[in-house]
Order: structure tokens, then C-alpha cells, then sequence
């Protein structure tokens, strides 16, 4: 019963994914084909364009919700993949603890940079 | 009646790619499982990058953006943006799937008779289609943006 609503969750976080890593996909990789549609990004991997986004709380909160579902999805989806060799029960237990632990430590790493970076360009 | 034995029909880690007759679907669903296993190898990296590299500011950051533009690197991001294509529509249909929406009304399975993955077909394979010219887009991007 528990692990049908994580899959049901598996499935919710997958459409949410879907339109927040989009806009980043897009952002990041179809600069020619979206100055083809006469908008203009330049070199998103610059400096600059990455400084003046990460100074925007837009950006920094749409970010911070991309990296919680895309988290939650991939290891949830490995910890499926895992459990899928039917181990015994502690195993079970160990391998869903080691993985939310790491998705824990990684959220924090991942969620501490773009808030240092939102606070440093308000004060500058 | 034979009992079941528990783990009767274990398979071991080769269950993850063979457990029987596939169908169509069922290799969609093994490449579902392969690309989003590299996408989160690619996850991995990528937040190294993006914390501990830029963090250290400017000079650090330029250095790395530099280094992925080794064309190595450029083709691992290629296939990352092929690999993301493919799961998220994939990805969309499974929900659809799943959830059973759209799959046409349940029939009664008198010989001979279509299960509604079978029924669904013509739309799984126009849908690979669309992820094959995206994946084309995104090539052509590539190329198109300078190595
Ligand atoms: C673009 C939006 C995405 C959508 C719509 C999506 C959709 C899905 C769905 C529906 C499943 C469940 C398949 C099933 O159990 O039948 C799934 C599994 C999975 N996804 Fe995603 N996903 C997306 C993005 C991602 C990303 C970005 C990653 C990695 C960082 C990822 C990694 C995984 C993994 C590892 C699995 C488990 C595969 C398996 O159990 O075979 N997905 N995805």
C-alpha cells in the first residue's frame, strides 16, 4: 500500500519535471532555435546571464522546486530498480534509508548554493 | 494444487532485462529505465558543478564551462538531451498508461482480440516518431550553436 503512493508520487513529481526542467532545457541548449523565433538569449552558460538569474528569487525558487522533485523521482525510480531484486527485509530497510539519507545531504548541498548566491546579490 | 514457492520464479539481476516475451512496449520501458539512470548520473554531476565549482566564483566557474566544451563532453550533453527527450514523453505516456487514461474502453477477450496496449500501438509508434525529430531538433542545435 505505502509503495503504491509512492508511485503514484513517482508519477506527479514526472509531470512537474516535465515543465520546470523543460524551461530549463530550452533555456539552456535551443538558443539557436529560439533566436530563430526572434528571442534573444545570450550564452546562458555565461557568467553574467547566470549571476543576473541567480540574483532573482524566480529563478533561485523555480530551481530549488526543480531539484526536490527531480530528486525525489530519480531515487525513488533507483530505489525501485534495487528493491526489484526482492531482497530481505533489512536489506529493504537499508537500502531505503542509505537512499533518502543521499537525497537529504544532496538537497541541502544543492539548495545552499543558490541561496548564498540570491543573499550575496542582495546585499551587493 | 502445486504450492508456490516463495521466490519460485526469482530471476536475479537478470530479471532487469529479460523476464519473458517482450513486446514493443516493454523495450520502451527498459530504455525508460536505462536513460533515466543516466540522466541521474548526469544529475550527479551537474550539481557538483553548479555547487561546489560555483561557488568559488567567476574565474572557477569560466574554467568549467570551458572543460564541457571539450567536444567529449559535448556529446555526453547531447545524448543527456536525447536522454531527457525520450524519458519525459515516454515518461507522459506511461502516466497516461498507468493511470489508464485514454486507453479505450475495456472489451471482453474473446479469441481473437487486441489487448489495449496492442490497440494503442499506431499512437507508441507515432509517438517514438516525435521523440526521434525533437531529438533531431536538439542535434541540430548543437551543431547549429558552435561547439
Ligand atoms: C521530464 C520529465 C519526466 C517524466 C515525465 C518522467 C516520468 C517517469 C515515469 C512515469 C516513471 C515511472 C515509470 C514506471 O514506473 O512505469 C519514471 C521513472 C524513472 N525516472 Fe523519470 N521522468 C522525468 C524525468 C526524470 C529525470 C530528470 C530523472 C533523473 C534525474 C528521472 C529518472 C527516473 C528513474 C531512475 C526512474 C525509474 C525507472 C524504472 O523504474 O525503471 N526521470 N519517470
Amino acid at each position: 500500500m505505502r509503495n503504491t503512493y509512492l508511485q503514484f508520487l513517482q508519477l506527479v513529481t514526472g509531470i512537474f519535471i516535465a515543465v520546470l526542467l523543460g524551461i530549463h532545457m530550452v533555456i539552456m541548449h535551443l538558443d539557436a532555435i529560439l533566436g530563430f523565433f526572434g528571442v534573444d538569449v545570450t550564452e546562458a552558460t555565461s557568467w553574467e546571464s547566470m549571476i543576473e538569474r541567480a540574483g532573482q528569487g524566480v529563478w533561485a525558487g523555480l530551481y530549488i522546486a526543480l531539484l526536490a522533485f527531480v530528486l525525489y523521482h530519480a531515487l525513488n525510480g533507483l530505489r525501485g530498480i534495487i528493491l526489484e531484486l526482492a531482497p530481505s527485509a533489512t536489506t529493504e530497510r537499508i537500502v531505503t534509508w542509505v537512499i533518502i539519507a543521499f537525497g537529504i545531504i544532496a538537497f541541502i548541498g544543492g539548495t545552499y548554493v543558490p541561496l548564498a548566491l540570491l543573499a550575496g546579490q542582495e546585499l551587493s | 494444487m502445486k504450492q508456490i514457492q516463495p521466490r519460485q520464479n526469482y530471476l536475479g539481476p537478470g530479471g532487469w532485462v529479460w523476464a519473458g516475451k517482450y513486446k514493443l512496449e516493454r523495450y520502451l520501458y527498459l530504455l525508460h529505465r536505462i536513460t533515466g539512470l543516466g540522466i541521474l548520473l548526469f544529475l550527479l554531476i551537474h550539481l557538483v558543478m553548479t555547487t561546489i565549482f560555483r561557488i568559488q566564483g567567476q574565474d572557477v566557474w569560466e574554467a568549467t564551462i570551458a572543460l564541457l566544451h571539450n567536444p567529449w563532453f559535448k556529446i555526453g550533453e547531447y545524448l543527456v538531451a536525447a536522454a531527457f527527450v525520450y524519458h519525459a514523453l515516454n515518461g507522459l505516456r506511461l502516466i497516461l498508461q498507468e493511470l489508464g487514461f485514454a486507453m479505450g474502453r475495456p472489451t471482453p477477450p474473446i479469441y481473437p482480440y487486441k489487448d489495449s496496449l496492442r490497440k494503442k500501438r499506431p499512437w507508441t509508434i507515432a509517438l517514438v516518431a516525435v521523440i526521434v525529430i525533437l531529438a533531431l531538433v536538439f542535434f541540430y542545435d548543437f551543431i547549429a550553436g558552435g561547439w
